[in-house]
């Protein structure tokens, strides 16, 4: 590849396409264009207006249940690609934007741990990753402090790190009830490490700790990238195309990715070249737009000789648990982010029926509407067969038990790698532009099903320690979906995996896969912070390694 | 557009609903039927067609009645039925006050003071069990 130059003006070839500007998408850019590449970004959402998020709004309620919903077929907005999810157990969550998904994440910060990166050495099952928990920590270390982490240093369930760039943010009523529980059983916790800055940081105004963290920070306090990338990525000569659908990437005569074709926000197709091209669309946009991109050479989509391209997709099965106190709470102050977090049961003990472990995160319960729901999804609602069981006077009185009074543990369990959970297209929907949308086909394992079971049992235990006087489960609710993972996964056999352990597919030379779609394992964390710092290691050595990458 | 017609029999099934019990008042008596149902379908405008399902399955039948039957019959519309009638009702700010909700608020806090956790022993306890995680196998 020859020397970079700094910006590719409209139209012009660029060194680097990339596809998606959430937290991966938007790592790449701002790192390329710093070391001197001309790259262009296709998003198809919009730069977020956080004018619009709702919530300073008094119906922030109301529309945190449909418009910031984070099911893109509850919100059904023109941006939003449809999903059928007619054959999943769990129900894809996302955002069409520049900062992507983030822009309705909680921020919870919770790397992968050393274990999670060793699977089959450690616990037999699955894969291990291309490179250890060690090898990334420099890479996740440099992103903490451009995300502006906000945390307590000295956490016993991570090896030691560099402290964070700014301190913890309180944890409230709600996560001092919640650590009293595990303090009485001899538990591990620790005050929830999120990517929300205590302190102004890198554009990002300080947390106010107004809890509407999940339908978008009206504060600019939680990082996304639209704050703590583009500016700097933008400033380095990058270029962002807003209301960019990819429809195809293109390939040459060598088999050489050439660009994208994509639907411009007018209904135009446009073309958009570059010498090499880098896939951000998360696990389910990234292997739809592979299978789309079928041609005489890739008759079964691009990159996909392995047949690997949209299996093995992991979720994380989720269950919530609502503990409820006498005393209040002040449960609609944040964040909404993770008030604390406990790891105690998160390594495999075979002993309990299953492998792997699961992370729980305490979060508060929020306003009145919120004492039957959870990020928009009425689970916690009570049943009857009469109306006046679960509303009249029994509405009264449920709200006045619950709201202010109540926390919500949400539980998250690994998900193992099957290869029959796999991201298909639909034969039928499309979304607003006549392209295929995907199809989930997706079931909750048995290890999930008994892993959510223990770790339910045990998460009760905490909350009555901690003196619930009222609890509820909803076991391995729908709408967690926020977690889409390794549908295009990483591995050393072209044979077996789409992507080499530097993100680059083993068919294309000159295709690159930078998001979650390429983690062979899921942990049983959030992965945010992994994505990002994983993105980061395969940028720096995709600039290192410039001049020995095939072209187009 | 809700006649004033609509507006009384939503209020007669909102205050099945949300009835007056003890310091609470009816979901008539804040309003739910007029301005805050306006707020809310503005809000929520999707929720208009089961708002008015409701308000046409219900029209001339006991309210208690008439939502029993609505709750077996379409479910949709029942759900945005009371969607509407709660998220009105408590965004009322006199609802708010007497639950003691001042909405999504913005409280003060220094991010440099020593939390409570730090010098009570709460956390020690923590640190002194040891690391948890399972290290790297070398």
């Amino acid at each position: 590849m020859a020397e970079p130059k700094a910006s590719a003006r409209p139209g012009e070839k660029a060194d680097i396409l990339i596809i998606g500007a959430g937290p991966s998408g938007s790592v790449a850019a701002k790192h390329l264009a710093q070391a001197g590449f001309s790259v262009v970004t296709l998003e198809q959402g919009h730069w977020p207006d956080a004018n619009n998020f709702p919530g300073r709004k008094p119906e922030f309620e109301l529309l945190s249940q449909k418009q910031w919903h984070p099911n893109p077929n509850v919100r059904d907005m023109p941006r939003d690609y449809p999903v059928d999810t007619s054959d999943s157990d769990i129900n894809p969550l996302m955002f069409a934007g520049v900062g992507g998904s983030t822009t309705l994440y909680a921020g919870h910060w919770t790397p992968f741990l050393p274990s999670d990166f060793r699977v089959r050495t450690l616990d037999g099952i699955a894969n291990d990753w291309p490179f250890t928990y060690e090898d990334l920590l420099p890479f996740l270390e440099e992103i903490e402090h451009e995300v502006g982490v906000s945390g307590l240093p000295g956490n016993p369930a991570y090896p030691p790190q560099k402290a964070f760039p700014t301190p913890a943010l309180p944890i409230g009523k709600v996560g001092r009830k919640a650590a009293e529980g595990l303090d009485k059983l001899g538990w591990h916790w620790w005050p929830g490490t999120n990517a929300i800055p205590s302190l102004p940081y890198n554009g990002l105004n300080a947390c106010v700790r107004r809890g509407t963290c999940m339908t978008g920070c009206p504060e600019g306090a939680k990082s996304t990238a639209n704050i703590t990338y583009w500016p700097h990525a933008t400033k380095a000569g990058a270029r962002l195309v807003t209301g960019a659908r990819v429809r195809e990437i293109e390939v040459d005569e060598r088999g050489l990715a050439t660009g994208a074709v994509y639907i411009d926000e007018n209904g135009r197709e446009r073309r958009q070249r570059a010498s090499a091209v880098i896939l951000c669309a998360n696990g389910v946009g990234t292997p739809r737009l592979l299978l789309l991109s079928k041609s005489a050479r890739f008759p079964d989509g691009l990159a996909n000789s392995s047949g690997m391209v949209g299996k093995r997709l992991m979720m994380h099965p989720f269950s919530a648990v609502l503990g409820v106190y006498e005393d209040p709470l002040d449960g609609w102050q944040g964040p909404f982010g993770q008030m604390i977090d406990s790891f105690q049961f998160y390594e495999t003990d075979e002993k309990r029926g299953f492998v792997r472990g699961a992370k729980w995160g305490a979060m508060p319960g929020g306003g009145p509407l919120s004492a039957t729901s959870f990020v928009g999804s009425r689970i916690f609602a009570d049943g009857g067969e009469r109306v006046e069981d679960a509303w009249g006077e029994n509405l009264h009185k449920m709200v006045d038990r619950r709201f202010n009074h109540q926390l919500v543990y949400g539980i998250i369990g690994e998900d193992l790698p099957e290869e029959s959970n796999q991201v298909v297209l639909d034969p039928k929907l499309t979304d607003t532009d006549g392209i295929p949308a995907p199809k989930l086909l997706y079931r909750c394992s048995e290890n999930s099903a008994n892993m959510l079971k223990f770790h339910v049992d045990r998460c009760l235990e905490a909350v009555e320690a901690a003196g619930a006087i009222e609890t509820h489960v909803v076991h391995q609710v729908r709408d967690t979906g926020w977690h889409l993972l390794g549908t295009t996964t990483m591995g050393a056999d072209p044979r077996t995996s789409v992507v080499n352990e530097w993100g680059r597919t083993h068919d294309v030379p000159n295709l690159f896969i930078f998001d979650g779609s390429t983690f062979p394992t899921s942990g049983g964390v959030n992965p945010t912070a992994t994505i990002m710092s994983v993105a980061l290691r395969q940028t720096k050595h995709l600039i290192a390694n410039r001049h020995s990458m095939e072209a187009a | 557009m809700l006649s004033d017609s609509d507006r009384e029999t939503f209020g007669a099934m909102a205050d099945v609903i949300v009835p007056a019990w003890e310091r609470m008042p009816s979901a008539t008596a804040v309003g739910v039927h007029k301005g805050l149902l306006d707020a809310v379908l503005r809000a929520r405008p999707d929720l208009s067609e089961g708002v008015e399902s409701a308000i046409a399955a219900c029209r001339g039948v006991a309210p208690s009645k008439a939502l029993n039957a609505l709750f077996q019959s379409d479910r949709s519309a029942f759900d945005a039925f009371t969607l509407a009638v709660t998220g009105g009702y408590y965004m009322d700010p006199t609802v708010r006050g007497l639950l003691g909700y001042p909405g999504q608020e913005s409280p003060p806090y220094d991010p440099m003071e020593t939390p409570a956790y730090l010098t009570d022993g709460l956390l020690e306890r923590v640190t002194r069990r040891g690391a948890i995680y399972k290290p790297t196998p070398r």
